[in-house]
């Protein structure tokens, strides 16, 4: 626990223990998503799925960046994760991005993949709200990530007809948000 | 359809096994089966059983959300 990073978040007025609960909530849901995307990843096949596997991974990989970015702001406010794995993951933020009934179907697992992301943009959009101008260090670190999860977004949205996403894949290095974070 | 009183609303709040009812804009909604109202909590930041008009406004979605879940009735003023 870093004592006074934790008071000086106090002081500012935000309620330290319910931001510490949204973080946990929100790296729980990295972590599943991580493990939940390795599925649908696996499961982009054939002409249409091959296409998308790409950014697939690249989603995976960022959001298991985002997992190891977060984590370290927990314990630094006094937070921890929980010792069992099944309560960490019924806690998420976000619900389960379960492979689709019809795994042959992309258009299908698109859906999912948005859906998720689309989460994700909500719960850093409500991080940073909360900790605007007040905890400088969370703020910082939740709108690297809410850069990334909103490029993850456009790119599966694109890829539903839903209009051009505005970017272009990595080249090289993921995480070009959040990864000063993981050094 | 059922008409909810605030007090009533407020029985709906997840606890032992008791639906999770929430109101927004005087209709009243079972989200009971949502994996972000586990515990008739959601997001950290609300509880169920109560009218979240007001909380909305400053959500990062809107009322929306709450339109894929039944409509078990009406939050009386």
């Amino acid at each position: 626990m870093a004592k006074v990073t934790r008071e000086m978040v106090e002081r500012s007025g935000i309620n330290v223990d319910q931001l510490v609960e949204l973080l946990v909530k929100n790296a729980a849901a990295e972590l599943t998503t991580y493990y939940y995307y390795t599925i649908l990843r696996f499961n982009l096949i054939g002409l249409e799925g091959e296409g998308i596997k790409e950014i697939a991974e690249t989603a995976r990989i960022e959001d298991r960046n985002h997992f190891e970015a977060i984590v370290p702001r927990i314990y630094e406010l006094d937070g921890k994760l929980p010792r069992n794995m099944n309560d960490f993951h019924d806690v998420s933020a976000c619900p389960p991005a379960y492979l689709p009934d019809d795994p042959t179907d992309v258009r299908e697992i698109l859906k999912v993949l948005v859906e998720a992301e689309r989460c994700a943009v909500r719960g850093y959009t409500q991080i940073c709200n909360m900790t605007a101008g007040k905890d400088h260090r969370t703020y910082d670190l939740a709108q690297a990530i809410l850069n990334e999860e909103i490029e993850h977004e456009s790119w599966f949205s694109e890829f539903l007809g839903e209009g051009p996403s505005g970017h272009f894949l990595r080249r090289g290095e993921t995480s070009p948000f959040v990864s000063k974070f993981l050094k | 359809m059922r008409k909810f009183t605030k007090v009533e609303l407020g029985k709906y709040n997840g606890k032992n096994g008791i639906p999770i009812f929430v109101a927004c804009q005087g209709k009243v909604y079972d989200v009971s089966r949502s994996f972000l109202w586990k515990k008739g909590k959601h997001q950290v930041l609300h509880k169920a059983g109560l009218d979240l008009t007001e909380d909305l406004k400053v959500a990062p979605h809107g009322a929306e959300m709450l339109e894929k879940f039944p409509v078990v009735g009406i939050l009386e003023h």
